[in-house]
């Protein structure tokens, strides 16, 4: 267990980094709504993108880091990689949850369609899927190291999809547009200056909420096994 | 200006996701600290 020393130096730095993130996110919102310029061909609606892309980004790096725990897990059998790679799993399917809603809000309006069986869409949508059942999973079976080995197998191989949704748009013909951040011509070359600090604030402010909302998590699941473990020593001691 | 529905409800979506989580994190906080509570009295009624 913690000390009480420890237990506060914690405490002041979540709040360093609740501060930080408030902060980047007022910067992002002050950059998007006033700050960067209206794209020509689009208009207003592609003002969406800073948030679409930071969510994208947040979902596929909470999901990278399900894979690497749940590796971690199999190879080490320490609960502590489930718990990161749990709470990594959960905030992935949030921000993904909200790619999955703010791209059809894009797409109307530019498109014509809400949904369009796209490969990329489909991709997205199927990666949502696995990590769902990834955590239904956890939620429906019992406790123990064969839940955690099941849900590590699943969070590896749902890893998987997220190169094919990468490359989809260049592999088939795509209703997707083409990447814009990272291009064959290298980092950011395909978007105007303005346009590329406001994604970047963004993207900043989106990693940021991430690592606190992991901290805020991972502390709440170690609790929740240190609460656990109490009532089971005070059930057999009684 | 065209379309500026659009992009309320997206920022709207985004917000209103985030802010959902947040709170269900603070709901799971709350029924652990009852957890916590209903231990120690458990404890204390046992003299430990």
């Amino acid at each position: 267990m913690m000390s009480s020393d420890e237990v506060a130096e914690n405490a002041e730095e979540s709040n360093i980094l609740v501060w930080l993130t408030g902060l980047v996110f007022l910067a992002t919102m002050i950059a998007i709504f006033i700050y960067v310029p209206t794209e020509r061909t689009e208009g207003v609606v592609q003002r969406i993108m800073y948030f679409h892309i930071p969510c994208a980004w947040l979902s596929f790096f909470a999901f990278f880091v399900v894979f690497i725990c749940s590796i971690l897990f199999l190879w080490k059998k320490d609960r502590e990689w489930d718990i990161y790679a749990h709470a990594s799993a959960e905030i992935g399917v949030i921000f993904c949850s909200l790619v999955l809603i703010t791209g059809p809000i894009w797409a109307r309006p530019i498109w014509g369609a809400w949904w369009v069986w796209d490969a990329r869409l489909t991709s997205t949508l199927i990666l949502w899927i696995i990590y769902v059942s990834y955590l239904m999973l956890r939620a429906q079976s019992d406790p123990g190291s064969m839940r955690a080995r099941y849900a590590a197998v699943l969070g590896i191989v749902g890893f998987l999809d997220i190169p094919l949704i990468h490359f989809s748009v260049l592999w088939w013909r795509a209703f997707h547009p083409q990447p814009k951040v990272i291009t064959s011509e290298g980092i950011g070359k395909g978007m105007e200056t303005g346009m590329l600090a406001t994604l970047g604030i963004s993207l900043c402010a989106f990693t940021l909420l991430y690592f606190l909302l992991m901290g805020v998590r991972v502390r709440q699941e170690n609790l929740k096994d240190e609460i656990d473990r109490l009532k089971r020593e005070t059930l057999y001691s009684s | 200006m065209d379309n500026l529905g659009f992009l309320f409800a997206a920022n709207a979506f985004v917000w209103g996701g985030i802010i959902y989580y947040v709170y269900t994190i603070k709901q799971r906080n709350r029924a652990l600290e009852k957890d916590l509570e209903l231990l120690k009295e458990t404890l204390s009624k046992e003299g430990r």
